[in-house]
């Protein structure tokens, strides 16, 4: 007999309807939600079955059907809001029973932040994490979990799903498939992930299947257009001619400007390689399932402009499809199958140099048209008749940027869990993921005026010939220059394959274990090739493609049709895992795991390393003699534990064989015997067969506390890691010559911090509820040893002035990749005050005193010292969300505090323009005391470029990253959808600093973050959004 | 493995001839360090490296000198992996090879070459011969006298000049001759005139004569000429544009180096623009007596070039910084002699060893040995300087001290002129008003990263 069922849903604590709760025939699809008023309808239900009652957050209740009376339903909060999950490594854990460090983002918080790059959603809300943005779209930034321990590599590594991918493949998933995001982040929670886990884990959990859910479509898209924040304030046409003048007649020259009064204001070359850049996001997704298999289904469509030379030019576009399905075979057995599928198309402009497309603009003549509008002149843009090599008419520069990249990606996993035993299971699972990017590049041939060296072309339109010599006795003329297109491919495969047995049991109701045990294979391979032709027809991008070029090698040219292909060498691991972790009672917890992996990286006498970790805790609110009210929940954690970093490339000698290298000791090869170029061959490389895993030791203390009435939360946790067998690229005598610098274990650093999350939630609030969590971030790193008498230093942060400059260093004693440079004593008034100062070799009066730092009576490079720090002391994320009726307002606002910038984005040439500062430059004693505004002169004696606290600029900033205000209709307005929200959302909305580039975020490497050679800008983005269920 | 063939062995030996290239800026050095030339540029702070050279204020970090140094003992390196596999390979196996021995010539040809641009510039310096070295080798070094660097350096000379033919294949290939010519400057450096003697009258003897118009030396049409002994080749098939390496590429950097700024003209003009460093002084010009050819073919006056023709509507820029008005006319930056990355490929090569020099080092040896030929001398100096002037009317008596005038003359801008001075004692008197610290003994410091990783002692005066 069957019967309808009609009821309705309150929440117990409050009385109040509760909509979307989820009402189930329980095995069967037979289901219902609750309506805004939290009543629902089933039709035709047979007696003594059974509903399942579900929603989130609340503890399900089952029912049996014995009658067709209305059913009258409270649910109860889950007496543990706190009882979620996190998903740990091989494995998953009640948050209350952790007892290792680690943070989570949840799908909540990334569904409203719609991140670009799901690293976004982890800046400042993930407390421990540092992330510095780029502006370039799609571009990796950086993210350290707990500060730089290591030289060669900070990335985190990254899980999706139980495989390891890497922080670059993150820009290939859709964050709205995400459903948490897991950081861990002490020795006790990465120690399973053994060498690779170093630089803490970000395990990725995406969305997986319901059972016994009705599908759920759900819809959402946005559109917005992106702009620069702001721009440099830079000389205007008259007044840099005025300064030109000024710096060549006190050098002795000659007036260069003879008449100011026809410049006028000339071109901001920023107004035109700056452009608007539309955003838009479409993401398509259906989840559900029958009682045997589960999916999730989606499919999502980015497209992003950069900012910097417009969406033509510089772009991402993704492409996702996302199967997510899991089959349930047999009672025992059940299958996982997970199929993500990613396009990923883009374009960009050369970033982040003095010759780079923004480098051009900040640096060029502002005295000159964009166009040439002389008929007789060859020349189709305007060219500066002062600037002749390096720095370029920026909007032919971007003209003629002709790129683009187009790459797949395949990635997933399959997995089987069969359960041996009620509590033992076994799972096994191959991951998988495979890329493969095609990718075109033409270079034009381009005039920039009769005198610029760079030009291919003779002033009257001819392309500029050589003579050569052909051998015998006799001579050819030839183009010097030919138009190029190159065309590459490239593709890399990896794969973990693991299996792994989890055994959860307990004895006498109170001790329980859970234990895992595992071993892990992977490989991963890539290989490569491209070729390079001359000659494309009509010099234009539609005609660019190897097969329309004419280049044909001749011996007189042999650069006419060139290629390369490579393999990597095979990359192999194998480990063997275990863990153990312990609670009595949910009161007293412990946590022991251990890891043994081998890595082909290592020499051959040090192929495998162990790693333990281990952690305990005490939950003391489950204490019978603890009571106090205020605090509901209280965890005290403590950990200890070693993990490793394999970031280095394996060893073996290597030969190179051929001409040139570009590599970074420029250990070039062949040789021309009269006229003929002859290939050669060298050792290129050292090996080092002791080469060993970098060791890492951490330890953390914290708690975790909840208190009047849940409504505040607080976990707090400091750290310390130390290095040991820091894997350190130490520079090689130079009497060894240019072979590649070997690394080795030398060295050490430490870093120590503190993590803090403080939230508060008004539980149980009905119409206006709050929601507020605040994260800090410190992280204090040093380098504590590089060899054995600590002289060994690397240099970075390499620019160019002028002078190959380098800014940054990574040495004992300091901040891994600290500034380092002179420090500035204002500026010498007179003859008097550089006679009364230490030697400086040049200085007139008007230049820059340094600091004699070594009190050697001398001002040279031993006077170099710290001059600043690109790290931030401390980051603070607050997040504010309000609800009122069916509105929701959130806004994110992140501060970084104490992080220094190197501006070098200034190319400092005698007719590159300048910043206006340079209008308050000293031009008398007592004119200034600024060591920023040194007097202007083309003939710079002092060296007042030289790298010092001059460039270096305090980046602290606060940034509203997002603020949206979103409006839900009333759910009765609409019987198709279950929900429907409009918002707008701003991003980088504004921006709090005294830096005065455009951006205080600078990411890069460790010896390049901060230093700002024109660093790509982050956008401002103003957007509209829907989101859709059904 | 490597080194398992004929070619393979062939092919390495091309890469020991590499660094050979990367070594123009000594040619720079010897001149700007000198009484010749001014280190020039944009500014003070321009070419910084080389303004210290000029103002004899080198820092112990001098970039130029660490590269120098640094591609040298690349050089070094390379050629001692080959001496090392040289009987057996790494696999243990002995490659055997027609013309194997005297290929190996050419190996110990550029070992010593390598050797010698050390010991002019530092004086003691690392030596090793054995193998390229390793990890384990790194910081186990110390400086070895300058006189067992010269013995090195003659042992690796004479094995060359034993089994080197005197004539190659392919131009450019180190010949027997080149061997005794380098073998003769360095028993001049040492002093030891009277083993120079024979040795230079080989080469004297041999089939080189000297180009009658000095100009055509100097251009692409007089590369590997009659009067070349030895010479650094380069080309501009390789457009190379790594500037972080802007030394190690197949072009001659120093050419784009000493270029008019901003030179242009009429598509008749011959010359490229360039940077206006290595200018040469009006001291060195005023040096050329009226009708030396030399003068015009080593100093090249921008300005009178400009006026004397007017057709080419010439422009250029100032010499921004110590300019001279004369710019280095022997590696002027031409028109249609580089490619792709412009500045980095120059095909000029270094005219290392001319034959005028040859006889000029044989003048000096037979003046300076224990039995002076002075008749020889003097044939030497004649056949020099006959062609400096087109005729027989300007010859002088042979002194040493107008051997070494000559030199000065006949070699400026070739990157002898600084080694020169020091070697024959002349430094203090000719560069003491030039502001040279005699302190130094002559030599450069020894690069200061150098000293820091490898603990190695500075030279005197810095």
């Amino acid at each position: 007999q069957n019967v309808n069922v009609s009821g309705t849903v309150i929440e117990a604590s409050s009385g109040q309807p509760l909509p979307g709760v989820n009402v189930v025939v329980k095995n069967t699809s037979k289901g219902a939600s609750s309506n805004f008023d939290g009543e629902f309808t089933l039709n035709d239900v047979p007696i003594n079955s059974v509903i399942v009652i579900s929603y989130l957050g609340f503890v399900t209740q089952e029912i049996t059907i014995i009658n067709s009376d209305p059913l009258s339903i409270s649910l109860e909060e889950d007496a543990e809001s706190l009882s979620e999950v996190v998903v740990i490594g091989y494995g998953t854990q009640k948050v209350t029973n952790v007892s290792g460090a680690i943070s989570t983002v949840k799908s909540e918080s990334i569904e409203k932040l719609k991140p670009l790059r799901v690293e976004e959603a982890l800046q400042g809300s993930a407390s421990g994490v540092s992330v510095i943005q780029s502006g370039s779209p799609g571009s990796k930034p950086t993210v350290l979990v707990r500060g730089i321990p290591s030289f060669t590599g900070t990335d985190p590594v990254v899980i999706i799903d139980g495989v390891p991918q890497s922080l670059d493949d993150l820009n290939s998933i859709n964050s709205a498939d995400i459903k948490s995001l897991n950081i861990l982040k002490d020795a006790a929670s990465t120690a399973i992930y053994g060498v690779k886990g170093g630089n803490g884990v970000v395990v990725v959990t995406t969305k997986g299947g319901r059972n016994n859910e009705k599908a759920e479509f759900s819809f959402n898209t946005y559109t917005g257009v992106q702009s620069v924040d702001r721009k440099l304030g830079l000389l205007n046409a008259t007044e840099y001619a005025a300064m030109i003048n000024e710096g060549s007649v006190v050098s002795g020259g000659d007036i260069i400007f003879s008449d100011l009064s026809v410049l006028g204001e000339g071109t901001d070359w920023q107004d035109e390689v700056f452009k608007d850049a539309s955003v838009s996001s479409h993401t398509f997704s259906a989840r559900g399932g029958t009682e045997k298999v589960g999916y999730f289904l989606s499919t999502g469509y980015l497209t992003q402009g950069g900012i910097v030379g417009g969406e033509e030019k510089s772009n991402f576009n993704r492409v996702n499809f996302t199967a997510n399905v899991d089959f349930q075979l047999t009672s025992k057995l059940k299958f996982i199958l997970n199929t993500s599928y990613a396009n990923i198309k883009s374009k960009s402009v050369a970033e982040n140099s003095f010759n780079s497309i923004l480098g051009n603009a900040i640096n060029f003549d502002p005295t000159v048209s964009v166009y040439n509008d002389d008929s007789d002149d060859f020349a189709t843009y305007g060219y500066s008749n002062l600037l002749l090599s390096e720095i370029f008419n920026p909007v032919q520069r971007l003209n003629d940027t002709y790129n683009e990249s187009n790459g797949n990606k395949l990635y997933g996993k399959f997995e089987i869990q069969y359960d041996i035993l009620k509590n033992l299971k076994i799972t096994s699972r191959f991951g998988y993921t495979y890329w493969n990017q095609v990718g075109k590049s033409f270079t034009p041939l381009a005039y920039y005026g009769p005198n610029n060296v760079s030009s291919d072309y003779n002033s009257d339109g001819t392309v500029k010939t050589q003579v050569v010599d052909n051998g015998d006795g006799t001579t050819t003329t030839i183009p010097s220059f030919h138009n190029s297109v190159s065309e590459y491919t490239n593709s890399n495969f990896n794969y973990t394959f693991e299996t792994f047995a989890s055994y959860g049991f307990n004895l006498n109701d109170i001790h329980n274990f859970d234990v895992v045990l595992g071993i892990s294979r992977s490989k991963s391979t890539g290989e490569g090739f491209g070729a390079t032709r001359q000659d494309v027809r009509d010099n234009s991008w539609e005609w660019a493609d190897i097969s329309a070029a004419t280049g044909v090698n001749t011996e007189l040219n042999t650069n006419a049709y060139t290629g390369y292909s490579y393999q990597n060498l095979e990359r192999r691991n194998v480990s063997y895992f275990s863990r153990i972790n312990y609670d009595y009672n949910g009161k007293y917890l412990a946590s022991f795991s251990a890891r043994r992996d081998g890595s082909i990286a290592f020499g051959d006498d040090n192929k495998f390393a162990n790693f333990y970790a281990g952690s305990l805790g005490w939950v003391v609110t489950n204490e019978d003699f603890f009571n106090v009210d205020a605090i509901n929940f209280l965890k005290i954690r403590g950990s200890y534990g070693t993990v490793g970093n394999e970031n280095v490339d394996p060893q073996y000698v290597s030969i190179t064989v051929g001409g040139p290298s570009y590599n970074s000791t420029a250990n070039s090869n062949g040789y021309t015997f009269g006229s003929e170029f002859v290939s050669g061959a060298t050792v290129n490389s050292f090996s080092n067969t002791t080469l060993s895993w970098e060791e890492q030791t951490q330890y953390n203390i914290g708690f975790d506390a909840t208190f009047f009435n849940n409504n505040f939360s607080l976990t707090a946790d400091y750290f310390n890691k130390s290095v040991e067998g820091l894997l350190f690229t130490d520079a090689p005598p130079l009497y060894a010559g240019t072979s590649e610098p070997v690394t080795s274990n030398i060295g050490s650093t430490e870093s120590k911090g503190i993590d803090l999350t403080l939230g508060y939630t008004n539980t149980g609030a009905k119409k206006f509820k709050v929601n507020t969590s605040v994260t800090f971030t410190t992280s204090k790193n040093e380098v504590t040893e590089t060899n054995s008498d600590g002289t060994a230093f690397v240099a970075g942060g390499s620019y160019f002035n002028g002078q190959s400059q380098l800014a940054t260093r990574f040495e004992k004693g300091f901040t891994p990749g600290y500034f380092y440079g002179y420090q500035t004593n204002g500026l010498f008034q007179n003859q008097a005050d550089i006679e009364a100062h230490a030697t400086q070799d040049g200085a007139l009066p008007g230049d820059i005193r340094f600091v004699d730092t070594n009190n050697d009576g001398v001002i040279n490079d031993e006077d170099k010292t710290e001059i600043g720090d690109p790290f931030p002391d401390f980051t603070v994320g607050w997040n504010l969300a309000f609800e009122f009726k069916n509105f929701d307002f959130s806004m994110f606002t992140y501060a970084s505090v104490g992080n220094d910038i190197f501006r070098a984005y200034e190319r400092n040439a005698q007719f590159t323009n300048k910043d206006r500062s340079i209008l308050s430059r000293w031009t008398g004693e007592g004119t200034t005391n600024d060591a920023n505004s040194p007097r202007y002169t083309f003939s710079d004696t002092n060296s007042n470029i030289r790298p010092s606290d001059r460039y270096v600029e305090d980046g602290s900033f606060i940034k509203i990253k997002s603020l949206i205000l979103g409006y839900t209709l009333p759910e009765s307005l609409s019987s198709v959808f279950s929900k429907v929200r409009l918002y707008a959302q701003a991003k980088n909305l504004l921006t709090l600093t005294e830096y005065t580039g455009y951006d205080p975020e600078i990411s890069g490497g460790i010896l390049d973050t901060g230093i700002d050679r024109g660093a790509y800008p982050q956008a401002r983005t103003v957007l509209i959004g829907l989101d859709l269920k059904f | 493995d490597y080194l398992q063939s004929e070619s393979d062995y062939q092919t390495m030996v091309v890469s020991c001839y590499t660094p050979t290239q990367w070594l123009n800026q000594v040619i720079v050095v010897g001149d700007i360090a000198s009484d010749n030339a001014v280190a020039g540029g944009e500014n003070a702070s321009d070419v910084v490296a080389l303004q210290q050279m000029d103002d004899y204020n080198i820092l112990t970090n001098n970039s130029t000198l660490e590269d120098l140094w640094t591609s040298a003992y690349e050089g070094v390196n390379r050629t001692n992996y080959l001496t090392d596999n040289r009987d057996v390979n790494l696999a243990g196996e002995s490659i055997d090879f027609e013309g194997k021995d005297a290929l190996y010539g050419e190996v110990h040809f550029l070992r010593a070459f390598y050797y010698f641009n050390l010991v002019k510039m530092f004086g003691d310096v690392v030596l090793f011969t054995d193998h390229k070295l390793g990890l384990s080798d790194f910081g186990n070094f110390e400086r070895s006298p300058k006189e067992d660097v010269y013995a090195q350096i003659e042992i690796d000379l004479l094995a060359a000049i034993d089994v080197l033919p005197t004539q190659q294949s392919q131009q450019g290939r180190i010949t027997k001759y080149a061997a005794q010519a380098l073998l003769g400057k360095v028993y001049l450096y040492q002093e030891k005139f009277d083993e120079a003697v024979p040795v230079l009258q080989s080469v004297v003897d041999g089939p080189f004569s000297l180009v009658e118009n000095f100009d055509d030396i100097f251009l692409f049409e007089g590369e590997n000429g009659p009067e070349s002994v030895y010479e650094v080749q380069y080309s501009n098939g390789q457009p190379y544009y790594n500037w972080a390496g802007q030394t190690r590429g197949q072009g001659n950097y120093a050419v784009q180096q000493c270029g008019v700024r901003g030179f242009n003209g009429t598509a008749d003009m011959p010359y490229n623009s360039g940077w206006s460093t290595n200018l040469p002084t009006q001291d060195l010009a005023s040096a050329y007596e009226d009708g030396d050819q030399r003068k015009e073919a080593t100093t090249f006056d921008v300005e009178a070039y400009a006026n004397d023709n007017p057709s080419l509507n010439v422009t250029y820029q100032v010499a921004p910084y110590k300019n001279t008005g004369l710019y280095n006319k022997k590696y002027l930056p031409r028109k249609g002699q580089t490619s792709g990355q412009v500045e980095l490929n120059y095909e000029n090569n270094q005219r290392t060893i001319r034959y005028a020099e040859v006889l000029l080092m044989a003048a000096e040896a037979n003046l300076r040995a224990s039995s002076v030929n002075q008749a020889l001398a003097q044939t030497y100096l004649d056949m020099v300087r006959d062609r400096a002037f087109g005729d027989q009317d300007h010859r002088v008596t042979a002194t040493v001290q107008a051997v070494w005038d000559e030199r000065r003359l006949e070699l400026a801008m070739e990157g002898d002129r600084f080694f020169d001075l020091v070697r024959t004692g002349q430094v203090d008197s000719v560069l003491g008003n030039l502001g040279y610290n005699s302190a130094t003994e002559g030599l450069f410091p020894i690069p200061q990263r150098e000293i820091e990783i490898s603990g190695l002692s500075q030279n005197n005066g810095y």
